[in-house]
């Protein structure tokens, strides 16, 4: 341990603690897996077989292997991919029934334009690439000269991969703005794993056998005795990389569950130790069970004692989250969570599968550092079967995070802003992470303070249907900038409000590419079939846009698959190579804290200010913050605020993940519409019965923010006193009701069952975070 | 005689089975907001309140006549889709004498 303790800073140094991706030199690095004889190509019953990997277009955080069969240039079927690692020739049901939004009629297969003052109107006009380019090229140029580089903010959503390749673009428009679009308080995984980089340096993740070619038959992995499903759904939502399925075949070979839900899920009916927590409390329930442990002397002392920094303070700080005080807040059993302290504490492994319900409370930035704290008290970092550090393989970021240098490779113009410009200075913990803060360009947009929003591109983004909070505010909001694109598959609510060009989108069948979002396999998407129309990749429109803007001299790629090339040059493989082999392994071991694989200075530690795991956070205390993990009730809640409590005595939750869509997406699709019709919010017999609700019934769902309607599910699953409610509903088969007519009807309807109107735009004090799950509202039968 | 044994503790009700089955027969839908025909589909148990905070809340695929064993699929030498794709992998394809042989432990189901 080499590192000193860091003095602390009076004020903080704006973009300086955003550590969690750490990449990695990587170009002779070896693999696990042996690539010998697997083809990526074949003839098989008169069709051409693709091997490759399902990412991304439709919306998914998975890269499942594949079978694409095709016959006279048109997809037959598709199949899952026995032999792929990553899914082992199981696939769920949005990509074996994917054809039907691939070859969808209502796909945009050319790029349009119209005039602004037609927004909201169904007034397209096909045009070709190049005048769609030189439009973008006039306007953006005229926006950047008159008000400066900053007013151009590049958004996406979550549906399409263009985590890392969205901030290429931002680049070369010469804007510091690129986030997500209107997505409050960045409250998507960004939070927490921003948070938790403070305390450990990196990203971690549960260990399932995914970093192992041969998986859970590898003699060096053993499965967790414990598996913490918190805030997630995973069979259902498969975040971020993790196949939620996995979990089941850790169930099988002997992990057990310990589940934090308010909602009785598959996963939940399995667990030993289901806690049917209030949402918002989990921060709370987590300290508890750090606590206990410590109380009963069950921590691991050995892990404390050498790789940790600020134990006694921690323990210290947090002995009044007694199991009893705890289960109070929490709504459950003061018995149960020592039970479960005692089990974890005694556990030979936990692992924790988190999920973005940590980013859905305002102070949610902090659940994810004590539920940190709690993986630290128990030891379980970097060994089989508990959390271990996932960094992009063979360093290539720009799958699926912002890849810093390969950003900075790439031309600005020169009237870029600088990042001190960045929408962001109300907010220590968007200026740390280098994020904007989309609460601040909402309003930006409103009042032109602290400097206006003239331009809006939104790539993969329907934040009035999906994630924008205050979907009412957002709507006219952006319907007043000078200049907006949108690139997506299908004419979104938001595309017919607000563009005034619209591009056209590969799927993942009709592009080349790379997976991402996985810290232990790197692949390749290859194209299955010609682009429908004049459709593009997202990626060969980020780079075309690029040259427009600076020439083919300074950007060069003609061909996506030159564009990989560049995007993996920190790795062994050429495109060529990647899509020939479809997947590879890097090399994998455990304990890299010890062994000097985590630091850039090869001693042994985490890859922290301290060396150590922080229980104590001195960057926290830097950006003016509590150092130490501590709770703090939902602004709305019943307990901070019993009068609002009086009126809305229920607790919102929203966006628990269904089986059949992704967010706003796969409306259009008939199989996944039959599975899933319409918007639902699932309320208990109980709350039903008071408020004079059946099940099927319309129900009006309000709060002091605004309300909207969903047809009730009465379900034992919820707890009694919350209700959950769908997100993401607008209706693309109401063609008549397309354009926005200034009622609730238009832009498909999107602001009818539009369950986010009930949603704050206002983050939690770090900028980051949002109520998006933690919400108060009312509920009682709609008559129309 | 051939069937499908169900090893349905680990059925999570994913409804992978039941499109995997209406696309490879034709049966889905065609049209937004039809039910198209189902030769299996993941039935609800419960929520069955079992005391002590502890519910049952499991599923089970079962087939429909119109299950034909992916007679295609299996004449090829592959297994029928929903096996193959089944996310949990708890379902099950052979002679119904072998699959009867796996049944050892509880919520197993054979069907003939």
């Amino acid at each position: 341990m080499s590192a000193e303790t860091p003095t602390v800073k009076n004020e903080i140094e704006a973009d300086v603690y955003g550590s969690f991706f750490v990449k990695e030199e990587a170009r002779d690095a070896t693999t696990q897996d042996d690539a010998t004889g697997r083809e990526w190509t074949w003839e098989e019953d008169g069709m051409t077989v693709i091997r490759t990997n399902a990412r991304t277009g439709p919306g998914c955080h998975q890269n499942c292997g594949l079978l694409v069969y095709v016959k006279d240039g048109v997809i037959d079927h598709i199949e899952g991919d026995p032999e792929n690692p990553h899914n082992q020739g199981r696939l769920c049901l949005r990509c074996l029934a994917a054809k039907e939004m691939i070859y969808h009629p209502d796909r945009i297969l050319h790029p349009m334009k119209r005039a602004r003052e037609n927004r909201g109107k169904d007034a397209w006009e096909q045009i070709s690439w190049d005048e769609a380019y030189d439009i973008i090229y006039e306007q953006i140029t005229r926006i950047a000269k008159e008000y400066g580089a900053e007013s151009i903010f590049v958004h996406q959503g979550t549906g399409r991969d263009i985590n890392g390749y969205g901030p290429m673009l931002a680049q070369m428009l010469g804007t510091p703005n690129y986030g997500m679009g209107f997505l409050s308080g960045q409250a998507c995984y960004a939070p927490r794993l921003f948070s938790t980089s403070l305390k450990v340096g990196d990203m971690f993740v549960c260990d399932y056998s995914q970093f192992f070619p041969e998986r859970y038959d590898d003699p060096r992995f053993e499965v967790p005795e414990y598996i913490m499903v918190w805030g997630n759904n995973p069979v259902v939502a498969n975040s971020d990389g993790t196949l939620g399925h996995w979990i089941v075949e850790c169930m099988k070979r002997g992990s057990k569950i310990i589940c934090m839900d308010p909602k009785l899920t598959w996963l939940a009916g399995k667990a030993e130790y289901w806690f049917q927590v209030r949402p918002g409390t989990d921060c709370a329930l987590a300290l508890a069970l750090s606590n206990i442990i410590i109380q009963e002397d069950l921590q691991d002392h050995e892990f404390i004692d050498l790789w940790t920094y600020g134990f006694d303070e921690f323990a210290e700080s947090i002995k009044g989250y007694t199991a009893e005080r705890v289960a109070e807040i929490c709504g459950v059993d003061a018995e149960k969570i020592t039970e479960c302290a005692r089990a974890l504490g005694r556990a030979r492994s936990a692992c924790l599968q988190w999920g973005v319900a940590m980013d859905h409370t305002p102070e949610g930035f902090i659940t994810g550092m004590a539920v940190f704290d709690l993986l630290a008290v128990t030891g379980n970092f970097e060994k089989p079967g508990s959390m271990v550090c996932g960094r992009p393989c063979f360093g290539v970021g720009s799958t699926w995070m912002s890849d810093f240098s390969a950003i900075e490779a790439l031309p600005a113009p020169e009237w870029a802003a600088p990042g001190s410009r960045r929408m962001n200075e109300e907010y220590n913990g968007c200026r740390s992470m280098a994020a904007i803060s989309q609460d601040m360009e909402l309003e930006a947009l409103e009042t032109g303070k602290p400097y206006p929003v003239k331009c809006l591109w939104l790539e993969t983004n329907n934040p009035i249907a999906n994630m924008g909070a205050a979907p009412q505010r957002i709507l006219p909001a952006i319907q007043g900038t000078e200049f907006n694109v949108v690139v997506d598959l299908f004419m979104t609510p938001t595309a017919m409000a607000a563009a005034d060009v619209f591009l056209p989108a590969c799927t993942f069948a009709e592009r080349a590419g790379i997976t991402g979002h996985q810290p232990y396999q790197l692949g390749a998407v290859a194209q299955c079939i010609e682009p429908l129309g004049e459709c593009k990749s997202d990626q060969q429109i980020i780079y075309e846009v690029g040259r427009r803007f600076h020439g083919a001299d300074k950007v060069p790629w003609t061909r996506d698959e030159d564009f990989y090339d560049f995007c993996l040059q920190s790795s062994p493989f050429t495109y060529e190579q990647i899509k020939e082999r479809t997947w590879a392994y890097p090399e994998f071991e455990y304990y890299k804290y010890k062994t000097g694989k985590l630091r850039p200075d090869g001693q042994p530690g985490f890859n922290t200010d301290t060396g150590r795991y922080n229980f104590y956070s001195i960057a926290m205390q830097n950006m003016g913050y509590n150092p130490l993990s501590s709770f703090e009730e939902p602004p709305e809640s019943p307990v901070s605020s019993p009068e609002l409590a009086r009126e809305y005595p229920l607790v919102l939750t929203t966006g628990a993940r269904r089986w059949s869509l992704f967010h706003s997406e796969h409306r259009q699709a008939p199989s996944m519409r039959a599975i899933h019709p319409g918007p639902q919010v699932m309320i208990n017999p109980v709350d039903a019965e008071r408020y004079g609700i059946e099940d099927g019934d319309w129900v009006l769902i309000e709060n002091p923010f605004g309300s909207c309607r969903e047809r009730a599910e009465v379900s034992p699953r919820i707890k009694q006193g919350v209700v959950s409610a769908d997100h993401g509903w607008w209706f693309p088969e109401r063609k008549g009701h397309a354009e926005d007519d200034g009622t609730e009807a238009g832009l498909f309807g999107v602001m009818e069952c539009n369950i986010n109107k009930l949603m704050p735009m206002r983050p939690g004090k770090t900028g980051l975070g949002n109520s998006y799950k933690s919400q108060l509202c009312r509920i009682s039968k709609w008559e129309g | 005689m051939y069937g499908l044994l169900i090893d349905y503790k680990w059925c999570t009700g994913c409804h992978t089975c039941e499109i995997a089955c209406q696309q490879e027969h034709g049966y889905q839908p065609k049209k937004l907001l039809e039910k198209g025909k189902v030769g299996i589909s993941p039935y609800e148990i419960g929520p069955h309140d079992l005391g002590g905070g502890r519910f049952q809340y499991e599923f089970l695929p079962v087939p429909t006549e119109l299950c034909d064993l992916c007679a295609a699929r299996t004449a090829e030498g592959k297994q029928p889709t929903c096996v193959k794709h089944c996310q949990a992998g708890c379902m099950h394809y052979g002679p119904v004498e072998e699959l009867a042989k796996k049944m050892d432990s509880r919520k197993m189901a054979l069907f003939v």
